[in-house]
């Protein structure tokens, strides 16, 4: 475990070997935007927000799985990698819902968050959205796959944290989703009552059943970055 | 069947079956590649082995169902040994001449052969048909000679002197140079130096490590490895053990597509074969070198060609690509290292440690060495599969290969590379062909796919036609890819159904940029080639969509308009009675008029139309001219 040092946006850092470089970044102060990843699970590289630019790499590289090497010289806010981050969350936002006003999410929802930061605006866009049905006949969870990002942060979590492979994913390209079973709404027999897909869902696509009339206690729970 | 157990043995062994062949003895070879056989090559066998027993043959003749030889063109290609007589299209009904002719009187039949279409010349053998003539054949040039069920026509061929050599001759080290020194790069399109990716998987830590040949060629169009491994499937499996020999390799998987299920029987037979004389499984010819190889049929998804796809296919989860911040051979299938290479990769490992490096080397250009396969398909007289040396221009290819465009049509663009390539214009049809030339065009090598275009094709059509497959096969992991793509598809459906804006072009630029650089395999990193290569070079047909509402090529249906000629209609009534949605009004001695209103523009009219009078035009980008007055409309006939 030797010091590696590195340069990032001009700045000389060092880190650990085995870290990558979203770690280091985030250490030394450099805020790097992220939507699938979470650092209790394993990285995945899906949603390319975390992408920087490394000298000498053809295309931008995904920050939260890249380990850092001696030497790397990194780039994490230059005009072409910005450019991605807004257009990749345009495009996310572009297939997602836009009824913020009346969410559950509502200031909590991390999608709402980044696409503030990065200053994204209207889509350019036509909106081309998925409609499927809320899911609400388990007692533990609420599914609204339309507000679903596809992030995969609960099929991680679930099957990470809570070791139980409930979510999985199904289907090609756009027609992607999380699944349960075989494509089967989710129900009291596959879910028991951990709470933690709800705690880690960016967009509040899974939350709790709420009752008519009942108060909402609090915000969603979330899992602290 | 008696094992072998040396290399000797392995000689011995050929030289009995050598022995125990007539060369002069009669050999009708019949293609039975997918090509021939969907011409009716399965039938024109059947009425072989019918007629040599009728006339009294069937001891003095031998038939063999062989591999593709690559003119798909005119297929069923029937060869006559030992004079190597070349038969084209040959149907049922031609059979029992070619056994009293050919086989019996040996006496040419002049009707089969091929005849070149502009000077007459027949061509009595393979080699002076301009098609071969022009390619270099190492790898499918034995297709024809071999019948892929049988290991001993690919001994007989000299086929596993290769392996003897490497395993007993050479150390791991020796054979690993030979094919660094060969710089043979990755035949799937990367151009990656094989030997350069064995280095790293045997010098990987981890044990046991594999060794992968990708056969899940997914390019619409491509069947180059799927010719390989039908017709010759023994020389990838030797290519495959003498590569897990350098690697220190002692299991291997052949990932084939489930929809190549003559590729998945064929390859399974030769494993069968090469097993049981011990060119497979323990102490290979006696080396001492173990190696057993698996066949994984794939569930049919493009992404699962990528490599960390296609080995999380092999571990038995979802094919889908994971970041390669570690290379696969480093650590793939099940983290362990694992080499993965193409068909056509494998296939040419033998020919490299027989003939050594320096022979391979002396074909192809600086820095692309050796041979390389192409479909050639599309708007070309020749289609077919062509072999040629690396660095040879794509002119060459598309006219003295393929013969040119049919219908003395003009020639626009070629699409090298499959989906993920890019579409080279005219001008640039003097590029050779090698791995970096292409990519300097924006395109690229690609598995070897190669798609002609003539003037008839509309080029926005064409990238949204390869947008909409990708689309449909992106696996929806990362979102440049999965959203992307979606909204590539959209734009342009509405530039070609003519609800194209300003701005689209530019939007469609800087979604490309976005997904070349930040998607996450390279399914998304080069989806958008066929986009900006034809915005790059073909940009005024955008504008005309957008801009003018005009498909330049006459091609998207939304934009054109189909219009009888009164001057030149002869009121033959042969459209008005094919129209599917009676949209032709007129009758006999009545000039006839399309209704625009209900004309779904189907081009029935346009194809019926006798050519003698070409009444009915297409056009796009003007008004439909006003129907001819009701007055007007009687035809008066010239002479009565």
């Amino acid at each position: 475990m030797g010091d590696i040092t590195l340069t990032i946006n001009d700045a000389p850092v060092t880190g650990q070997d085995g870290m990558t470089i979203l770690e280091v970044a985030r250490e030394n102060g450099v805020d790097i935007p992220t939507m699938c990843y979470l650092k209790e699970l394993s990285p995945i590289g899906a949603c390319r927000l975390c992408v920087v630019e490394v000298e000498g790499s053809r295309n931008l590289v995904g920050s939260c799985h890249t380990p850092i090497t001696e030497g790397m010289v990194i780039q994490t806010h230059s005009p072409r990698v910005v450019t991605a981050r807004r257009m990749v969350v345009e495009l996310m936002m572009a297939n997602h819902p836009d009824n913020c006003l009346v969410c559950d999410a509502a200031n909590q929802c991390e999608l709402r968050q980044v696409a503030a930061d990065l200053d994204v605006g209207l889509p350019s866009f036509k909106l081309k959205k998925h409609y499927y049905p809320i899911e609400d006949i388990s007692p533990y969870l609420v599914r609204d796959l339309g507000k679903c990002i596809l992030c995969q942060r609960c099929i991680r979590a679930c099957d990470e944290i809570a070791k139980q492979k409930v979510f999985n994913l199904a289907y090609r390209g756009f027609d992607c989703k999380v699944i349960v079973d075989l494509d089967q709404p989710v129900d009291k027999e596959v879910c028991r009552d951990c709470d933690v897909c709800v705690s880690v869902c960016p967009t509040v696509a899974l939350r709790k059943p709420k009752k008519q009339g009942e108060e909402k206690k609090g915000p969603p729970l979330i899992l602290s970055q | 069947m008696a094992r072998v157990n040396s290399p000797k043995e392995l000689e011995g062994l050929r030289q009995q079956i050598l022995s125990e062949r007539d060369p002069n003895k009669p050999c009708i070879a019949i293609c039975a590649g997918i090509g021939c056989l969907a011409c009716g090559a399965a039938k024109v066998v059947t009425v072989f082995k019918q007629e040599v027993e009728k006339q009294g043959l069937k001891l003095d003749v031998d038939i063999k169902e062989t591999g593709c030889p690559g003119f798909c063109e005119r297929g069923p290609i029937v060869v006559i040994y030992p004079e190597e007589i070349c038969y084209l299209q040959v149907q049922p009904e031609d059979v029992p001449e070619i056994i009293s002719q050919t086989i019996k009187e040996k006496k040419v039949i002049d009707r089969l052969l091929y005849i070149d279409p502009t000077t007459g010349e027949k061509s009595t053998y393979e080699s002076e048909i301009p098609f071969y003539k022009n390619q270099h054949r190492l790898l499918i040039g034995q297709n024809i000679k071999i019948d892929p069920r049988s290991i001993d026509d690919y001994i007989a061929l000299g086929g596993y002197k290769a392996l003897a050599k490497a395993l007993c001759a050479m150390t791991p080290e020796q054979v690993m140079e030979e094919v660094d020194k060969a710089n043979l790069r990755g035949r799937g399109g990367g151009g990656f130096p094989a030997g350069a990716k064995w280095k790293t998987t045997r010098d990987a830590p981890g044990e046991p490590k594999y060794v992968i040949v990708n056969a899940d060629e997914g390019d619409p169009g491509a069947f180059m490895d799927r010719s390989l491994l039908e017709g010759n499937p023994h020389s990838v499996i030797e290519g495959l053990v003498i590569g897990a020999y350098a690697i220190g390799s002692h299991e291997g998987f052949v990932y084939v597509r489930q929809e190549y299920p003559l590729a998945v029987e064929n390859i399974n037979i030769a494993i069968k074969q090469a097993g049981e004389y011990g060119l497979l499984g323990k102490n290979i010819l006696g080396s001492g070198f173990d190696f057993v190889i698996d066949v994984h049929r794939g569930a049919g998804a493009f992404v699962s060609g990528e490599s960390s796809a296609l080995m999380t296919a092999i571990e038995g989860r979802v094919g889908e690509p994971r970041p390669k911040y570690i290379r696969t051979a480093v650590s793939g299938v099940w983290d362990k290292p694992s080499n993965l290479n193409n068909v056509e990769t494998w296939a040419n490992v033998p020919l490299i440690i027989d003939r050594g490096a320096d022979w391979f080397r002396s074909i192809g250009t600086e820095g692309s060495k050796g041979t390389k396969i192409f479909s050639l398909v599309g708007k070309v007289n020749n289609t077919g599969l062509v072999e040629v040396p690396m660095g040879v221009t794509l002119r060459s290819i598309i006219y003295d290969i393929g013969g040119g465009i049919p219908g003395g049509k003009k020639f626009k663009a070629v699409q090298t590379g499959g989906p993920s390539g890019g579409m080279i214009p005219e001008q640039y049809l003097d590029a050779s062909v090698d791995f970096d030339e292409l990519t300097k065009l924006d395109s690229m090598m690609g598995s070897g796919g190669m798609i002609v275009m003539d003037e008839d094709t509309c080029v926005v059509d064409v990238a949204r036609y390869f947008i909409d497959f990708l689309c449909d096969e992106s696996c929806g992991k990362c979102v440049p890819c999965r959203e992307g793509l979606k909204h590539m598809r959209e734009i342009l459906n509405d530039i070609v159904g003519g609800r194209g804006k300003q701005g689209d072009i530019e939007l469609l630029e800087g979604l490309s940029r976005v997904m070349k650089k930040a998607s996450l395999c390279a399914l998304g990193q080069t989806a958008p080639n066929p986009v900006l290569t034809t915005i790059n070079y073909f940009r005024d047909e955008y504008e005309a969509h957008i801009e003018e509402k005009r498909c330049p090529a006459l091609v998207c249906k939304e934009l054109i308009s189909y219009h009888i000629d009164p001057d030149k209609c002869k009121a033959c009534m042969i459209c008005g009675r094919e129209c599917p949605v009676s949209a032709i009004s007129g009758g006999k001695g009545l000039i006839h008029i399309i209704d625009q209103e209900k004309c779904t523009r189907c081009g029935t009219c346009f194809d019926v139309c006798p050519t003698r009078f070409r009444a009915v035009k297409k056009i796009s980008g003007e008004p439909v001219p006003a129907p001819v007055p009701e007055a007007e409309r009687v035809l008066v006939r010239g002479n009565k």
